[in-house]
Order: C-alpha cells, then sequence, then structure tokens
C-alpha cells in the first residue's frame, strides 16, 4: 500500500472524548479520498495527523513503507513531503503569488525553480498572475494558488482541508470540475475532507464517513448509495447529519 | 503538554534559559522572606502597612478605570470615524508616553502653584482672591490625574491597532442587526476588545505600582516608596524585601485575575483574510466633538506639559553646558537601544515558544518572565548585584590570566545596569510580541512547515516579517521606558555615567524645577521623536 494508517487515536488536550478512535485506512498511489463527516466529527484532525501538526496517542502511519509516526518515532512535518491546501488557505499575506509558489522549492536551484514555478502556474491556469499579492484574488484564485503552492514541491501526498467551504455554491460547481481535472493531471495522491456529499461522489475514487472519531463507512461512492438504499434510509435523518441534507 | 512539543527544540531550550535568568531574582524576594522578621517589620505591619495597601489600591484602580475610558474611546473612535484631524490625533495621542510621569509631576505642579502661571494670570490679571488649597495638585487625586494622562496611550495604542484589524463583517453585522453606535461600542467592540483593554491596562497598573517618582514628589505613601524609605532610609534591606514581597503578592493577584479574565481563549483570527474597517465619515457638531475630545487630551497630556518645559528652558538656558548634555543623550539612547533590542530578541524566542507548547504548566513558564516588571527597580538591582558580584568571583581566576588585578569586572560595568533593564521591562517587550504572535497564530506557520521549512526557517521567513508591526512597536515601548527610568539607573548606573532621567530627577528633587527642565525637554524630545519615526514606519508599512 502507498499510504498505510492504522489504529490512529487522538484525544485533544483536557477532553475525554477521543476526537479520533481506530482510525484505520489504506490508499493506493494515485486515488482520491474524501473523508466525510459532520464539523466535529474528527474528520479534519486526520489530516493534521497525517501533516504531523499533531502527535498521535496511539497508531501508525507510513507512506511507501517508511514510517511517519508510531510509538518510537515521530517525522517533523517539514520533512514528511506532504501537501496542504488549508480550509482557509493561509497564503504569506507578504508574499507574492510567485513566492508563495517558491517557498516551498528553496532547495532547488534557481533555473530549476523558475521551470517548476512555469508548470504549476500553467496547472492551475494562473500564468498572468505571478506578481500579485493574494489580497489582489479571487477566492477561487486564491485557491488555485494554494493548490499550486502545495503541489510544487512534489509532495507524495496532498491534503486538502474543507476546499469548496470558502467559495459560493456557483464557484463550487466550477471549482470541483477544475479541481478534478488538477488532480488528475498531476496524478497525485490526495485525501481531502468535506461535509458535502456531492463534493465526495463528484471528485472521490473512495469515500470514507466519520462520525464522532470512528468509521462508519469506506467504498466507492457507488457502495455509499447501496448503503443507503438497503437500509431504507435514502437520506440520513435531519437530526443526525443536518448537513448532507443541503446537498 | 502533548500537541506540538514533540515540534520544540532549540527554541525550547534558549526560552527556558532566557525565562531563567530573567526569573531568577524574583527569588531573592522569597528567601528573604524566610529570615524572621524584625521589629521594624512587625511596626510596619502594625501601624503602617494598610495605608500603604489602601493607597496603592485607590492608585491602581482608578487609574486603570480612568486609563481603559480614555484610552478605548479615543482607540474606538480612531478606529472607526472620520473626522477632522483625525490621522493626526492617531499618532499624536501615543505622544503623553513620551512624557515620564514624574517630568509631568513636577511640571503640573509648577503649573498649578502659588507662582504658577494659573495663579499668578490669575491674580494679576484677572484680581482674583484665590485658595491655595483649591490648586494643590500633589494628592492622592492628583497623582490619579497625573498617571492617567501620561499612561492612557498603553491602553490606547493596543486597543487601536486591535480595533483597526478587525474584521469589518464583525463590526457591520452588528451595525446591520439594526444597533446603534452606542451599543455596537459596548455590546460588541468592548467585549471583542476585551483582550487588548487587558493587556494594555495591565501594563499601566504595573507601572503605577512601580512608579517611585511621582509619589516620592507627591508625598504619597505607597508599597514603592516604603521599599525605598526603609532600605535608604532605616536601612533595613530585610524589611524593604518583605515589603516587596507583599507587592509581588499583589502583582500576582493582577496577573490572576488577567489570567481569568483572557480566559481559555485563543484569539487568533477565526480567518486569516481581514478585511481593514472602512472609516465612517462625521459630520457637524459630532466631528468637531471628536477632535476636540482627541486635543483635549492631546492638550493635558502633552502640549501643555511640554509648553511649559519649553518655557522653563529658555529660562535657564546656558545655565549648563552643553557638551554636558550632548554626553547624557548619548548615554541614555545607547542604553535604551541596546536594551530593547536585546528584550526584543529574547521575547521573540520565548513567544515562540509559548505558542508552540500547550498544556497549562508550560504555558505558564513565560508568564514567569512578566514578574520582573513587578518587582520595584530597587529589588531588582539588590539581585542583579548580588549575581554579578558571585559571576565575578566564580571568573576571577580568569581576569587573573588575562593579566587583570580586579576581581570586579563585569559588576562595575555597563552590563550590569543593562541586564537590569533587561529584567525589568522584558514584560513590555513581550506583551507587544505576544499580541503579534496571536494575532497571526499558527496557519501561516503550518503551512509554512508543510512547504518543507523548519522551525528556524519558518520564523525568519514568515514568522519574522508577519510580526514587523509588533517587532517595532515592542522595540519603541521598551526604548522609552529605558530613556525614563529612574530607581534602577540611579543605583546601578556606572561611576560618572549620568543620562538625561538621572540628571533630570537630581534637579527636580533638589527643586530645581526649572534646571531640571533642559533634560527632561531632551526626554521628551527623543521619546516623541522615537514615536513619530515608529508611526511613519508603521504607516509605510500598511500601505
Amino acid at each position: 500500500m502507498f499510504v498505510s494508517i492504522e489504529n490512529l487515536s487522538f484525544s485533544y488536550p483536557n477532553t475525554r472524548v477521543p476526537a479520533l478512535d481506530n482510525f484505520s485506512l489504506q490508499i493506493e498511489k494515485g486515488e482520491v479520498i474524501s473523508i466525510l463527516g459532520r464539523s466535529g466529527s474528527g474528520k479534519s484532525t486526520v489530516l493534521r495527523l497525517l501533516a504531523g501538526l499533531e502527535k498521535p496517542s496511539n497508531g501508525k502511519i507510513a507512506i511507501q513503507d517508511q514510517v511517519l509516526v508510531d510509538d518510537r518515532n515521530f517525522v517533523q512535518p517539514e520533512k514528511r513531503g506532504i501537501g496542504m491546501v488549508f480550509q482557509d488557505y493561509a497564503l504569506f499575506p507578504h508574499l507574492t503569488v510567485a513566492d508563495n509558489i517558491l517557498f516551498g522549492l528553496f532547495r532547488l536551484k534557481k533555473a530549476a525553480k523558475q521551470k517548476r514555478l512555469q508548470e504549476v502556474l500553467e496547472l492551475v491556469e494562473l500564468q498572468g498572475y505571478a506578481k500579485r499579492y493574494p489580497h489582489q484574488l479571487s477566492g477561487g484564485q486564491q485557491q488555485r494558488v494554494a493548490i499550486a503552492r502545495a503541489l510544487a514541491p512534489n509532495p507524495y501526498l496532498l491534503l486538502l482541508d474543507e476546499p469548496f467551504s470558502n467559495l459560493d455554491a456557483e464557484l463550487q460547481e466550477k471549482i470541483r470540475k477544475e479541481l478534478r481535472d488538477i488532480l488528475k493531471k498531476a496524478n497525485i495522491t490526495s485525501i481531502f475532507v468535506t461535509h458535502d456529499e456531492k463534493d465526495a461522489h463528484i471528485l472521490a475514487d473512495r469515500i470514507v464517513k466519520i462520525r464522532n472519531g470512528r468509521t462508519n463507512f469506506i467504498g466507492r461512492p457507488c457502495d455509499l448509495l447501496d448503503v443507503y438504499r438497503n437500509e431504507k434510509q435514502s437520506i440520513p435523518s435531519v437530526s443526525e447529519d443536518k448537513e448532507l441534507l443541503y446537498t | 503538554m502533548q500537541r506540538r512539543l514533540a515540534n520544540v527544540n532549540v527554541w525550547t531550550v534558549a526560552a527556558i534559559a532566557i525565562i531563567a535568568a530573567l526569573f531568577l531574582p524574583n527569588l531573592t524576594i522569597v528567601t528573604g522572606l524566610l529570615t524572621p522578621s524584625n521589629e521594624n517589620w512587625e511596626h510596619m505591619k502594625e501601624f503602617v502597612l494598610w495605608s500603604f495597601v489602601k493607597n496603592s489600591v485607590i492608585l491602581v484602580v482608578a487609574t486603570a478605570v480612568s486609563t481603559i475610558i480614555i484610552g478605548l474611546s479615543l482607540a474606538w473612535l480612531i478606529a472607526q470615524y472620520q473626522f477632522p484631524f483625525r490621522r493626526f490625533l492617531k499618532w499624536a495621542l501615543i505622544l503623553p508616553l513620551s512624557i515620564p510621569p514624574f517630568i509631568g509631576a513636577y511640571t503640573y505642579h509648577g503649573i498649578v502653584n502659588y507662582t504658577g502661571v494659573i495663579q499668578t494670570t490669575l491674580r494679576e490679571h484677572f484680581g482674583m482672591a484665590l485658595n491655595p488649597a483649591h490648586f494643590d495638585i500633589m494628592n492622592l487625586p492628583g497623582a490619579i490625574f497625573i498617571y492617567t494622562i501620561f499612561l492612557f496611550p498603553y491602553v490606547y495604542t493596543i486597543s487601536q491597532v486591535f480595533l483597526s484589524q478587525q474584521s469589518a463583517s464583525l463590526i457591520e453585522s452588528t451595525r446591520l442587526l439594526g444597533k446603534g453606535a452606542w451599543r455596537t461600542f459596548f455590546q460588541v467592540v468592548v467585549p471583542i476588545s476585551r483582550i487588548s483593554i487587558i493587556a494594555g491596562a495591565s501594563l499601566v497598573v504595573l507601572e503605577v505600582l512601580n512608579d517611585y517618582g511621582v509619589v516620592k514628589y507627591y508625598g504619597i505613601q505607597t508599597f514603592t516608596t516604603a521599599i525605598f524609605q526603609t532600605w535608604f532610609g532605616l536601612g533595613d534591606l530585610e524589611t524593604s524585601i518583605k515589603l516587596a514581597a507583599s507587592l509581588m503578592g499583589f502583582v500576582i493577584v493582577i496577573l490572576l485575575i488577567e489570567k481569568i479574565l483572557r480566559g481559555r481563549r485563543q484569539y487568533s483570527y477565526s480567518s486569516t483574510k481581514v478585511r481593514p474597517l472602512p472609516l465612517i465619515q462625521l459630520t457637524g457638531w459630532k466631528a468637531f466633538a471628536a477632535a476636540g475630545y482627541g486635543f483635549a487630551i492631546l492638550g493635558l497630556g502633552f502640549f501643555i506639559p511640554v509648553a511649559q518645559l519649553i518655557d522653563w528652558t529658555i529660562l535657564t538656558f546656558g545655565t549648563i553646558p552643553l557638551d554636558d548634555f550632548m554626553a547624557y543623550m548619548r548615554n541614555s539612547i545607547f542604553v535604551a537601544g541596546f536594551s530593547a533590542a536585546a528584550i526584543i530578541i529574547f521575547a521573540l524566542i520565548v513567544g515562540n515558544f509559548a505558542r508552540l507548547v500547550q498544556g497549562r504548566l508550560a504555558k505558564l513558564l513565560p508568564k514567569l518572565t512578566v514578574l520582573g516588571y513587578s518587582i520595584p527597580g530597587a529589588v531588582i538591582a539588590v539581585a542583579v548585584v548580588t549575581a554579578f558580584v558571585a559571576l565575578d568571583e566564580f571568573l576571577a581566576p580568569l581576569y587573573r590570566m588575562a593579566g587583570m588585578n580586579t576581581t570586579l569586572v563585569l559588576s562595575v560595568s555597563i552590563l550590569l545596569l543593562i541586564t537590569a533593564y533587561i529584567i525589568r521591562f522584558f514584560a513590555i517587550g513581550f506583551s507587544s510580541i505576544e499580541t503579534g504572535y496571536d494575532k497571526i497564530g499558527t496557519d501561516f506557520q503550518d503551512a509554512s512547515r508543510l512547504l518543507g521549512a523548519g522551525l528556524t526557517r519558518t520564523f525568519f521567513k514568515v514568522d519574522m516579517p508577519l510580526m514587523k508591526g509588533a517587532i517595532i512597536s515592542g522595540f519603541i515601548l521598551v526604548f522609552i521606558d529605558v530613556l525614563k527610568e529612574i530607581p534602577l539607573t540611579l543605583i546601578l548606573r556606572p561611576f560618572n555615567f549620568d543620562t538625561l532621567s538621572t540628571k533630570a530627577f537630581q534637579y527636580a528633587s533638589d527643586e530645581k524645577i526649572m534646571e531640571a527642565s533642559q533634560a527632561s525637554l531632551l526626554i521628551v524630545g527623543i521619546s516623541a521623536l522615537a514615536i513619530v519615526i515608529f508611526y511613519k514606519f508603521l504607516e509605510k508599512e500598511m500601505d
């Protein structure tokens, strides 16, 4: 397996209930995984644990058989080769689009840097925007810069935290397709978390549903529909999964 | 301690070392408590301690309340409304900070006393028979007035920066919900700026508790004056350390209150995209009132005392050689600049540590450094001298090897004074840096690390540029404070080393008020200049 997550558990300080409980997932190279769940379900915690921004209380993460974290090891986030697109993008406000993207390429030679910059700008179709500052861009453009920045250093794995939550509905539709194209073109293994079932169905090869820190479904999007059909609950009830209703 | 502790390395070591060094002097006071109490202490406890407590409490509470009212109302006007002279007032309202309270105290006394400009004018030009008692400023309300008018910028600057950077949507949404300006102020602005109000007001409170110049000059008995009297008057260091310990207990209570008021809230932005607040145009009498209010405060806190100082300086000009003054000025600028730079560097390291670790105990560590600000200068002086003499003894073999025939090297150097300044004023720089860190949050840092940059690279490439404003404002605040400092400088300066403030204080306490005005005016001038430079720089940054 390309990415292997085993029995991952995590609790925030001063809380009793674990944010994540015995989470396991195997991901193949090039797969696009969606982690689906309500806010507070622990879905973002998975990303933070993968990125190394939090330390799990238990469990193991490995990419290509190299252990990132287990009982004994902890690889620092900057050494993991994992890219992340933050929910509010976290573009450096004091740097231009080009400098934001170049930020992760500091180990490359000058020519190689420029080449890679042009490649990713082309990938996200922002060639004319290199000199702009983040606040001079629209929300959709900011997101594409964030994706370009995360992809530039060629990470093994790309994480996206609620990639559509900051965009308006009309734009969401368009960006979903764009994002799908970008991910496929870049052929990158990626995981994104969302509370929107529609996102998951359009973008993901496989869906992981999380509730209260526990996995309650892993499978292809069409399987999820089967589950609902079998359980005769075509749509989850309002009180439980309110957000899913809005899709 | 879990969350990020695994990520901390060199930073942890450096930060803990700094915290320890800054905290050590506090221990001398704790050990002082353990010595058996003597008759002086018993006497004080029985007869006078209560009046010290009462005076200090009255001064602290009244000053805190009035600085919050003035500071926050001005901050809100400037952050939210457009009116004539707003741009000028925005930075000019920091200027009262350039006048040390002890200079303001003797200047205002000079203005309102029997031979002062107010009484003379009323008597001679209006023929009024005046009761001098109505013009007495040398009492508790007078001291509160002096502290308020010269210390309110602490609340004003911190709140103003905070409010200007608040997300516009928050304020706008309140207005759209149909709340008027006043209700917006009390129901939204005050609660959201709670943190900055508390930060500013606790600086004010600590300044007041630590002040020696004003209360000494006005003859008010507080903890600080009592410490000086028992130490230098009675020669009883033990009792003065006991008093200092009581004062520290007081400060710890205040810090705890601050902690509780701040609560568990982590107050970084909910969004990394912040739209600045659009200004609302004031017209007619409202615009006039807003500008008038600003100018009234600025007049009391800056123009009136400065005019008086200029007047006195002209009257006495030439009585003190200019060369001497240039030397005092160079000394002042050197010690202030050097200490401020050191403090900011240390504060950046400790602040970075503070936001990286989690857990109650680890969060508490950086708070310890703030205690230095609560210890009266005189007590820090004893502690630092003791430590340096011990250090010199330790290093004595080294000195002999270098061919020196003295064992006192560090303890007679300027390093002694600078170390004391750093311990004393660390809290000022740290407060600014901490607010800066809180503002940028951890998202940018996380993003940077996931792009392959380690903690150190992240610090220089991301945190520092984003914190430029906080770094500069922290530097300026410390710089001005060192420039104005009195007791530490008097006690710890090397032989023949005079600064502007030691000179001003010496003249003023000799009742040579007019001669004191020259050095005072220079202190005010340099501080004011630093503030202008600071403001211009900051303004350019924001464009």
